[in-house]
């Protein structure tokens, strides 16, 4: 199956790729208890770029957490594609973030030991699955990595180690890729590069994308920005703008 | 500083104990063979202080041979009892006879094991310092009448009134349980077994009628032992000597702490190569929590802590560790020594053990090696924490060099330079201190591989590495490339194993070539069709009645009894041989250049060519041989042979043995069958009348054959069991590096299983990390090992080593078990790694 065809095909699947319904995530016991997720629901379709903000502390890392299968919910379900994590025991909840989910972590996103096209082909070689060279080489072309596979992480820059991560989540097609605060160690210049590649994924790739960041101006490239606090879902935002971003955020926090 | 010690100590309490017990092993097993050493010389010392307790003078002739295994004298005359006896100052003076008596069971076994174990003996009942307490039934009167000691009794079930056969050098004899006795209190002599005769009897069976071994004193009221002895020496012929009751128990001990030496040794060598595998994990350990620290240190450096403050904390962290961990194994020491000595009894050797004996010498030998070994260890890593620049700090956590540094390599080298000459001196030349040039050579060639083998580590992890991640994908791949990380870790890591294999590996060299050896020797040299051998090992052993009767047999055309002696010759102690002269060229093949066996006289003595030629001597030369029994006599050199395999330097004709040895036992009669006669139908005849003599086991040359590679092979079971210790201790460093390592990636870890590693994978990735770490080390230690065999069989090549023999299935072996080695030793870090909560994980710094 090429991309060609795989693309538009999503494009006019209109089933969310994940959906969170009612999630509540606590931390602690009774009197120190955190409730990081308050009742969050919400739909992330396919092909679409979701952004999340809000303020530290608001409970974004932890939404995209249990949405990724790291960490269960207090109540409440997810759900990725029609699987209720819920339901999926440890050994199933890995072999779903193997097969389904792509990562961007904003650090430490790859195996140090590993040259750039083994931490890109990781996940695929993980599950024993093959790898598509189309693809993988319509990936490492679009993030222009072609000249860095041989590298170790150590050898490559920091926005080209975030470079390798986004190649990596891609590579396996996942449903759905998560990304928390992917240009946080970035400057501002490498930071614009990779987001554009995770922009250039859902246009061109047909991925979808949920992004965690602090950064008017990186939530401004999604389809829509959700902004959470104190654990819930209070305002979405559609064609968003920095500057309404930025609105949107004194508004919240002050 | 101390402060900070204390808080590295308990913060990383798990990283400490894991190391701290490859020093608990050590010292537990170094203390514990210090006990039971110190507690079998207690048991001897109690049971000649039992034998000494109430003889105020002893005695005997002052003809003596020294040997390994005591001192032996001639007899005296019986005569000389009545002279001292008559004496004023004398309350009593009795004779004392004994020697080689073995008990047979109701079974018709005979019981014990002289050959390597306690020993048979039978005596005389004497009324004068006999030890001996009667339990049950009364002292023997009669001819036929024998007391047994308790132990011997309650194993063989024998009351009062029962029959025995008691095994003595006229054959089987057949006697009456007259009574059961204690030694002083204790049920048996250190194990041995005990036969007491009727004096008379005994001096008849076992001594000489007329004469005793010695005579037992006891001093009138109010006399000393040394004016005693003064009184006694003077009516005394030349020959025959007083001593005091408290020389003879002195000297009693320590001719038994002489023998108990060999076994002190062995034991210590073990030992110390425990001690030695240890000190690789510590300054692993010390090396890579350093490395972790690095930060830490630096931060110290930076807020301006001397380098000598550095130091002196990681030394007194080092010192700490030794000191609980000494005495930990001070205490496991206990446990040990009791399990050493069940290890001992399960492989043969019984020995003696009252009460255990715990000196204040073990105490310190054990703290000062505990914590000597664990500061030295951590000697490098602490300089090499004060070296860290403060700049560090800011850099990676672990920045560890990742190739193999210049001053290893020299290390290396040098030591490796220094080690051999000191090991080839130790095997091939001929100083006192072999042992410890062995000893020091052996250790240093570890240490230079040791240090020299990160350069292989990549190479050989790459190699192997491939299949496994050809096989196993990324947990395989993952493997690989952590083994290959950090070299010199992996390569230490590896080395405590190394130092196991290699061992066990040169041993199993050893083992192999000695048996190969033996068997060239038995096919060259012995033409015989059966070997009818005592177990006895040359203490005591076959009556001369047998081979008397198997020629009388016509189905055997000839049987040859060999006894064995020792004599003094030229200022040293040798193994002598008897042989039948009319018999042994049909079974035995010497290799005589001169001289005819079948004309040799009482007065004729054989020699090994070597032996002759180093002193000049040839067929008619006259040598001065001093037997214990008959003192120096002058032999003539009548036969020059060049096989020295089955009879040593010396043979004498059984003739020469008889007239100037106390008793004549066969240990081996070798039998060779008619022409003719039925080799099934002869073997049976042949048994037929061994089976009068309990301890005759029939054999026929591929049984005997068998039966000393059996020997070879119980000897090598303890000295694996032994190594085995080192291996455990090996993997204790493995696990210890794995712990540490996975601890230090935690991080990716997290990541891994945040993509979608399983368990099950990441604990394949660390098991086959360490199986990759383990079987670098036994590939390492099969080629030290394999060397090691090699100048070990070169070394004897003088002592009849003709056969160098590698066990090829024995080092597959090896090789199976160090995989099987590195999945054990992972087992606990992978389970570990593999539970890790994968968002604090990631999260970790
Ligand atoms: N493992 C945990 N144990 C206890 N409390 C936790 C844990 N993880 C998160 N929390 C708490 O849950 C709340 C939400 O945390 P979360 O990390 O999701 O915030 P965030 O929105 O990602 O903040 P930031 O922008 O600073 O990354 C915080 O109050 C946090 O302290
Ligand atoms: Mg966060």
């Amino acid at each position: 199956m090429t991309t060609g065809v795989r693309a538009p095909e999503r494009e006019a699947d209109r089933t969310a790729a994940a959906r969170v319904d009612d999630a509540v995530k606590t931390f602690g016991k009774a009197t120190t208890e955190v409730r990081a997720l308050d009742g969050v629901s919400g739909s992330f379709p396919r092909g679409g770029f979701t952004a999340i903000m809000g303020p530290s502390g608001s409970g974004k890392s932890t939404l995209l957490h249990c949405m990724a299968g790291l960490e269960p919910l207090s109540s409440g379900h997810v759900f990725i594609g029609e699987t209720d994590l819920a339901e999926l025991d440890d050994s199933d909840l890995t072999i779903l973030r193997r097969d389904r989910i792509g990562f961007v972590f904003q650090a430490f996103n790859l195996v140090p030991t590993l040259d750039a096209a083994k931490n890109i082909t990781l996940q695929l070689r993980l599950g024993r699955h093959p790898v598509d060279r189309a693809w993988f080489d319509q990936v490492v072309d679009t993030l222009r990595l072609r000249d860095r596979l041989g590298h170790r992480p150590s050898e490559l820059s920091g926005g080209e180690q975030q470079r390798v991560a986004v190649a990596r989540a891609l590579i396996n097609r996942p449903e759905i890729i998560f990304a928390d605060e992917p240009t946080g160690n970035l400057d501002s210049t490498s930071g614009a590069e990779v987001l554009g590649f995770m922009r250039r994924a859902v246009d061109d790739l047909g991925q979808t994308v949920v992004m965690v960041t602090h950064d008017a101006s990186a939530a401004a490239i999604s389809d829509r920005v959700l902004f959470l606090e104190d654990g819930r879902l209070v305002d979405e935002m559609s064609e968003p703008t920095t500057d309404r971003i930025l609105d949107r955020l004194k508004a919240m926090g002050g | 500083m101390f402060a900070l010690t204390l808080r590295n100590l308990f913060a990383k309490k798990g990283r400490v104990v894991s190391m701290s017990i490859a020093i608990v092993v050590a010292v537990a097993f170094l203390s514990g063979s210090l006990v039971l050493v110190d507690t079998i010389g207690a048991s001897f010392d109690d049971l000649f202080e039992t034998i000494g307790e109430d003889v105020d003078v002893v005695v005997r002739s002052s003809n003596v041979v020294e040997t390994d295994f005591g001192d032996l004298r001639s007899s005296i005359d019986e005569a000389l009892v009545e002279e001292v006896q008559a004496l004023a100052e004398v309350e009593s003076a009795g004779g004392d006879v004994g020697g080689y008596a073995q008990l047979v069971d109701k079974n018709g076994e005979a019981m014990g094991n002289p050959g390597n174990g306690p020993p048979t003996l039978g005596f005389g009942w004497s009324d004068v310092g006999n030890p001996m307490v009667l339990v049950a039934g009364s002292e023997p009167t009669g001819p036929n009448d024998v007391v047994i000691d308790k132990q011997s009794a309650d194993t063989a079930g024998f009351e009062v009134g029962d029959p025995i056969t008691v095994l003595l050098e006229s054959g089987p004899g057949r006697f009456v349980v007259s009574g059961i006795a204690r030694f002083g209190d204790a049920d048996s002599a250190v194990g041995a077994s005990l036969a007491l005769f009727e004096f008379s009897t005994a001096q008849a069976l076992i001594g000489e009628p007329g004469r005793v071994d010695t005579i037992s004193v006891t001093a009138a009221d109010g006399v000393g032992q040394d004016e005693l002895r003064t009184r006694i020496n003077s009516i005394l012929p030349t020959d025959v000597e007083a001593i005091t009751g408290s020389q003879a128990t002195d000297e009693a001990k320590d001719d038994i702490a002489t023998a108990l030496g060999f076994f002190n040794t062995f034991m210590l060598i073990f030992a110390v190569i425990a001690v030695f595998v240890s000190s690789f994990i510590i300054y692993n350990t010390f090396s890579i929590l350093v490395a972790q620290r690095t930060r830490e240190l630096a931060l110290l450096r930076a807020l301006g802590a001397r380098r000598r403050q550095i130091v002196g904390s990681v030394m007194l962290e080092a010192l700490l560790i030794g000191l609980i961990a000494s005495a930990v194994g001070l205490v496991g020491g206990l446990a040990v020594a009791e399990g050493l000595k069940r290890l001992l009894d399960a492989v043969g050797v019984s020995i003696p053990t009252g009460g255990v004996v715990f000196t204040v010498a073990t105490v310190w030998t054990a703290f000062i090696v505990g914590i000597g070994v664990t500061v030295l260890a951590a000697l490098i890593p602490s300089r090499r924490a004060a070296a860290t620049a403060p700049l560090a700090a800011i850099r990676e956590a672990t920045a560890s060099t990742l190739s193999t540094g210049r001053a290893r390599i020299a290390f290396g080298l040098v030591v490796g330079a220094l080690a051999l000459p000191s090991l080839f001196a130790g095997l091939f030349a001929d100083t006192g201190s072999r042992l410890e040039l062995i000893g020091l050579g052996a250790a240093g060639v570890f240490i230079s591989v040791a240090a020299l083998s990160p350069i292989l580590a990549r190479p050989f992890a790459r190699v192997v590495g491939r299949p496994i991640a050809a096989m196993r994908g990324v947990p395989g791949e993952l493997a690989m490339e952590n083994a290959i990380r950090n070299p010199k870790r992996t390569a230490t890591t590896a080395s405590a194993l190394m130092i196991g294999v290699g061992l066990v590996g040169a041993i199993a060299i050893f083992a192999s070539s000695a048996k190969a050896s033996i068997n060239d020797i038995i096919d060259r040299s012995l033409i015989g069709d059966f070997v009818v051998d005592s177990g006895t090992g040359g203490f005591g052993g076959l009556s001369p009645d047998l081979a008397d009767r198997l020629n009388q047999l016509p189905e055997v055309e000839a049987a040859s009894g060999v006894r064995f002696g020792f004599v003094e010759v030229d200022e040293s102690t040798q193994s002598i041989y008897a042989i039948d002269t009319s018999t042994i060229e049909s079974l035995v093949d010497v290799g005589v250049v001169e001289g005819r066996i079948d004309e040799m006289g009482p007065g004729d003595i054989g020699v090994f060519q070597d032996w002759a030629d180093d002193r000049g001597l040839g067929v008619g030369s006259r040598l001065n041989v001093r037997f214990p029994e008959s003192g120096s006599q002058l032999l003539t050199v009548s036969i020059i042979f060049t096989e020295d395999e089955l009879t040593e330097n010396f043979f004498i004709s059984h003739e020469a043995y008889d007239a100037n040895f106390r008793d004549s036992f066969d240990f081996q009669v070798y039998v060779r069958r008619a022409d003719g006669a039925d080799s099934v139908q002869t073997r049976a005849a042949i048994e037929a009348v061994a089976s009068d003599y309990a301890n005759a086991e029939v054999q026929n040359i591929e049984e005997y054959k068998d039966s000393i590679a059996a020997q070879i092979d119980q000897l090598l079971g303890l000295v694996y069991a032994l190594l085995a210790l080192a291996v455990l201790i090996a993997l204790l460093g493995i696990a210890n590096t794995l712990a540490l390592s996975t601890l230090e990636r935690t991080r990716e870890l997290g990541l891994l299983r945040a993509v979608g590693m399983t368990r099950r994978q990441l604990r394949s990735a660390v098991r086959w990390e360490s199986v990759l770490i383990a079987l670098f080390g036994a590939l390492l230690g099969a080629i030290v090992g394999v060397f090691f065999g090699w100048v070990i069989v070169k070394a004897l090549e003088d002592e009849g080593f003709s056969a160098f023999e590698v066990p090829y299935v024995q080092f597959a072996v090896i090789g199976v078990l160090a995989v099987i080695a590195g999945v054990i030793a992972s087992g606990r870090p992978a389970w570990r790694a593999a539970k890790l909560n994968i968002l604090e994980a990631i999260a970790m710094e």
